[in-house]
């Protein structure tokens, strides 16, 4: 088995109409052995920008450090919000300099541009940018989330509506897969606000 | 060129030809979704070779995995359930179909078929029946089931979608009252066969969907899956 799926994840970012959200579930374990129930995986980075970071903990952890270290840097410098774009790059960067000692973590980032559009973008471990038009799904619960998102999701959905569909494809997706679960977050980014839903899940 | 040990090139029984089949089992009715792309590895060997097959005026069987061994297992079944005809002057039931295909898998228990199948029928009562095995013939009877290379896409959707999963609306142990019709459960498999044909390179060209109800039998639809 990879180290990416030792601790056992499960991220999703899907896009709406001026609208994102990214959910993430709240299990950590050692291969089958569950350790926390609460290890959330996807973090704020700004009011509109959020980070998840599938893949192994403690690069999770070391990444979501580095980067906070980072956008702190790009504030003081530059005196204005960072950009999701400028975000991803900035992370692909970091990436790319371990490119032959990598960061187990493929992350992905969601949030909202200036202009209030949604902004999702994937990458791998070394910082390979993916882009798609409607969500990217990463960790050990990914062909999953798949099958789920191909399935559940459609252009223009509205806040709630996309908080639906992204809650059950979590859901149902971490549900038959061992390594992940245990609960799961959701944030819904509209220009107005985030909201953060911490949803029930089964507890084995 | 340094002489080595040779390693990892010995003979493999076995192989993944890919393909997924997913059956729902409805009240009076069973409908059931096969692609029917054959692979190795990065290889499409052929876009066209069926993974179901009607056995009697009632019963269908899908299987996934090796397609030597499904083709060689249901030639056995087939003989098998010819001889039963004749014997008892009857088709055989699908309870009785579920079992002798649990019982002839489980004869090869040290040198299994590599297979998934999926048996669906209707039962002695009417009722639209799936029964789902693993390749040394443990059988459990289902209301659905998903199978192959796209099982991990399929099955997470038909638990939310028919086992009411995760759901604000309807318990799952009130499935049973929410049982979908036939229109529903041909929408379902079309609509999520064509998104595992989307990720699964494994999962393509062609869906069949054998439809069993009591009065009709059995009825094939094939539709167009991305061939890419």
């Amino acid at each position: 088995m990879s180290i990416t799926q030792y601790n056992g994840s499960a991220i999703v970012a899907m896009t709406g109409k001026n609208c994102v959200v990214i959910g993430c579930d709240k299990r950590l374990g050692q291969q089958a052995l569950t350790v926390d129930m609460n290890f959330e995986k996807v973090f704020r980075v700004k009011d509109k920008l959020y980070v998840g970071l599938p893949g192994l903990a403690t690069d999770v952890q070391t990444l979501h450090d580095r980067i906070r270290y980072r956008v702190n840097m790009y504030d003081l410098e530059e005196e204005r919000a960072i950009q999701p774009d400028n975000l991803a790059h900035m992370i692909s960067n970091m990436l790319y300099q371990k490119r032959f000692g990598p960061y187990f973590c493929e992350p992905i980032i969601a949030g909202l541009t200036e202009k209030d559009e949604p902004y999702i973008m994937g990458m791998d471990l070394i910082g390979c940018l993916s882009s798609a038009p409607d969500f990217i799904v990463g960790g050990t619960a990914s062909d999953n989330l798949y099958g789920m998102c191909e399935a559940l999701w459609e252009p223009d959905l509205g806040p709630d509506d996309l908080f639906r569909s992204a809650s059950q494809a979590l859901l149902n997706a971490v549900d038959r897969d061992a390594m992940s679960g245990w609960g799961a977050v959701v944030h819904v980014i509209t220009p107005e606000k985030t909201e953060t839903y911490h949803l029930q899940g089964r507890q084995d | 060129m340094v002489p080595t040990e040779h390693h990892g090139d010995q003979w493999e029984p076995y192989v993944d030809n890919g393909g997924s089949t997913l059956a729902i089992a409805g009240e009076d009715f069973v409908v059931i979704g096969s692609d029917t792309r054959s692979s190795d590895g990065y290889n499409i060997n052929t876009r066209y070779d069926p993974k179901a097959f009607k056995f009697t005026n009632n019963t269908v069987l899908a299987t996934t995995g090796y397609r030597a061994d499904c083709k060689s297992m249901a030639k056995s079944v087939q003989a098998q359930i010819t001889k039963y005809a004749h014997d008892h002057g009857k088709e055989m039931s699908v309870e009785a179909m579920a079992q002798m295909l649990s019982i002839m898998m489980y004869q090869k228990r040290f040198f299994s078929y590599y297979v998934f199948p999926i048996v669906a029928g209707i039962d002695k009562e009417g009722k639209g029946a799936v029964y789902s095995y693993d390749p040394v013939g443990n059988m459990e009877r289902v209301g659905f089931r998903a199978f192959g290379s796209s099982s991990a896409l399929l099955q997470p959707f038909i638990d939310d979608q028919l086992g009411f999963k995760n759901r604000a609306d309807i318990k799952p142990e009130e499935r049973e009252l929410h049982l979908p019709d036939l229109q529903q459960a041909k929408n379902i498999i079309t609509d999520v066969f064509n998104g595992a044909a989307e990720r699964d390179i494994y999962t393509g060209d062609g869906l069949q969907l054998f439809t069993i109800t009591k009065e009709g039998g059995i009825e094939l639809e094939e539709l167009p899956l991305k061939r890419d």
